[in-house]
């Protein structure tokens, strides 16, 4: 791969209370390309995500090496939204997009973009639902046509299919592979499905508060992965 | 602003309007509710989105330590006691949002240690004050009082409303972002630590200059009460600040003629009319939900 990647992991530790809960991790996102991360509940991932978007302090480095809009993309692992929220599902995609407050309404030009955004997700004519009303696996598709517009030039997806249902997850997949092909997207993702690992990803690494295991899919996961892994963990295979 | 008062009491003296409008406090009064209406309801909204009822009860009573100490080293009359209220309120303010953001310990338990400590604080001032000063400035100040609203606190509030109303114009989406996910908004690019601190200065102004009507006790119910009572019915962001504006504005009008009727104190009425408005639209979303099931059924 020529030039830099999209995204430089070197030496990554995350301390809380005298507790490491990440240790020297190093990684790559090249742009156009998906690296997976599994490993078992507590293992950092979520932490990982956390240092990249610059939630919480760290020690190492993290580098963007931007070519285009320098655009990240985020598709969180948990959003509690009361279910009682009066915000409509069209004024949440609005928040990040236009200018005007929603509270005085949702401009045409906005309106339209969502009603396109929400089809891509299968979610079509869902603009004034409540966003708190929907199920998890709606809200989650939500959250991913939030992740993927404007066109991000990094994705940051943490259990994106949790709670999916099997033609959203061929579907989410398909967006998946249609960014990076089309538009060089680099995508950093968690997920516990090694059979969605295998069909989407160019580089796994197996963490555990560390690097356990990083390569390619086939490497990484040759063998028995539950057994590699310290209390062992559930995967889907 | 006279002609204005002699004007509305002339049409009081026909029978246009009620006889209460021959008093020129009562105008202020009104005056007032209707600025404060759309400021506190308006903001409530988003205090209740960001989680900063408690806090702004704090802010509440950080305004009689405010006062006490206002007292204490600018004097009276009220007027001037109140660079006490604003700069203590404001500093309370920035110590708490700051402590929030550093400190691991849950927010309510942190603004819980800064209400005890402030309030422990204006007790023992409150005493010393006392001695040297009127109480019913401080009674004015902790239950509120149409009395002691003037024209320049109507100057006062009118300026800071529209302050808050064209910053809330231009950081509205990120506010409302950042309530909802603090992750997602940064992906967004929205600075969520100057939000953080923007929103709770705007809270503590509009907080102090509602004192005079609503008192420091209820001020808090002034700024989370119109939320709660406009998310009985509200489904969208629309109605849901429609609706928040529209209860302040009622129970702040209604309130302020119980209170003119029945002489109590202002806030009091205000927050009872409130309150009652509340449990109204808790009926009525009630109701709508019974029969939006028997329409699916």
């Amino acid at each position: 791969m020529a030039g830099p990647p999209l995204l430089e992991i070197a030496a990554l530790t995350v301390q809380r209370d005298r507790r490491r809960l990440l240790t020297d991790v190093s990684l790559n996102v090249p742009p156009g390309s998906a690296h997976l991360l599994v490993g078992p509940n507590g293992a950092g991932k979520s932490t990982l995500f956390a240092a990249v978007l610059g939630l919480i302090e760290f020690s190492g480095r993290i580098r963007f090496h931007w070519r285009a809009s320098g655009r990240i993309g985020y598709l969180p692992q948990s959003f509690v939204v009361d279910r009682t929220l009066p915000l409509t599902v069209g004024e949440f995609l609005a928040l990040s997009r236009q200018r005007r407050p929603v509270c005085v309404g949702i401009g045409r030009a906005q309106r339209r973009c969502t009603a396109a955004l929400l089809a891509s997700v299968g979610l079509a004519g869902f603009e004034r639902r409540p966003l708190g009303a929907l199920s998890g696996g709606e809200q989650q598709r939500v959250l991913l046509a939030n992740a993927i517009d404007p066109v991000p030039e990094l994705l940051l997806l943490d259990e994106p299919a949790s709670g999916l249902d099997d033609t959203a997850v061929r579907q989410f997949e398909q967006v998946l592979v249609e960014l990076k092909r089309a538009h060089g997207t680099g995508v950093l993702m968690v997920s516990h499905d090694l059979g969605q690992v295998r069909r989407l990803a160019d580089q796994v690494t197996l963490l555990d508060r560390s690097v356990r295991r990083s390569g390619t899919p086939a490497a990484v996961l040759a063998g028995d992965l539950a057994a590699s892994l310290a209390g062992g963990v559930e995967y889907a295979t | 602003m006279t002609d204005l008062y002699t004007w509305l009491a002339a049409l009081a003296d026909r029978g246009t309007l009620p006889d209460i409008f021959r008093y020129a406090f009562f105008i202020r009064g009104l005056l007032s509710v209707l600025l404060l209406a759309p400021l506190l309801g308006g903001m409530s909204h988003l205090v209740v989105a960001r989680r900063l009822s408690f806090f702004s009860a704090a802010l509440g009573q950080a305004a009689l330590t405010g006062l006490t100490i206002g007292l204490v080293v600018l004097g009276e009359p009220l007027n001037a006691a109140y660079g006490g209220i604003f700069g203590f309120c404001f500093l309370s303010a920035l110590a708490m949002v700051y402590v929030r953001r550093h400190a691991s310990l849950p927010s309510d338990t942190l603004v819980g240690v800064f209400l005890s400590m402030t309030l422990g604080l204006g007790i023992c001032l409150l005493v010393a004050v006392t001695k040297r000063f009127n109480i019913h400035q401080v009674e004015a100040v902790m239950f509120g009082s149409l009395l002691t609203v003037t024209d320049t606190d109507l100057a006062i509030l009118l300026g800071i409303g529209i302050v808050i109303a064209v910053v809330f114009a231009w950081v509205y989406n990120q506010l409302l972002l950042d309530s909802l996910d603090r992750s997602l908004a940064r992906v967004s690019g929205v600075p969520s630590a100057f939000l953080d601190y923007l929103f709770v200065m705007l809270l503590t102004a509009a907080i102090v200059v509602s004192l005079k009507v609503i008192g420091a006790l209820l001020v808090e119910a002034m700024v989370v009460v119109p939320a709660a009572a406009a998310r009985n019915l509200a489904r969208t962001t629309r109605s849901y600040l429609s609706l928040s504006i529209a209860t302040a504005f009622v129970a702040g009008v209604g309130g302020l003629f119980i209170s003119s009727r029945l002489l109590v104190p202002s806030g009091g009425a205000v927050v009872l009319a409130m309150s009652a408005l509340f449990f109204v639209t808790l009926a009525l979303g009630g109701v709508r939900t019974l029969l939006s099931r028997d329409a699916e059924g």
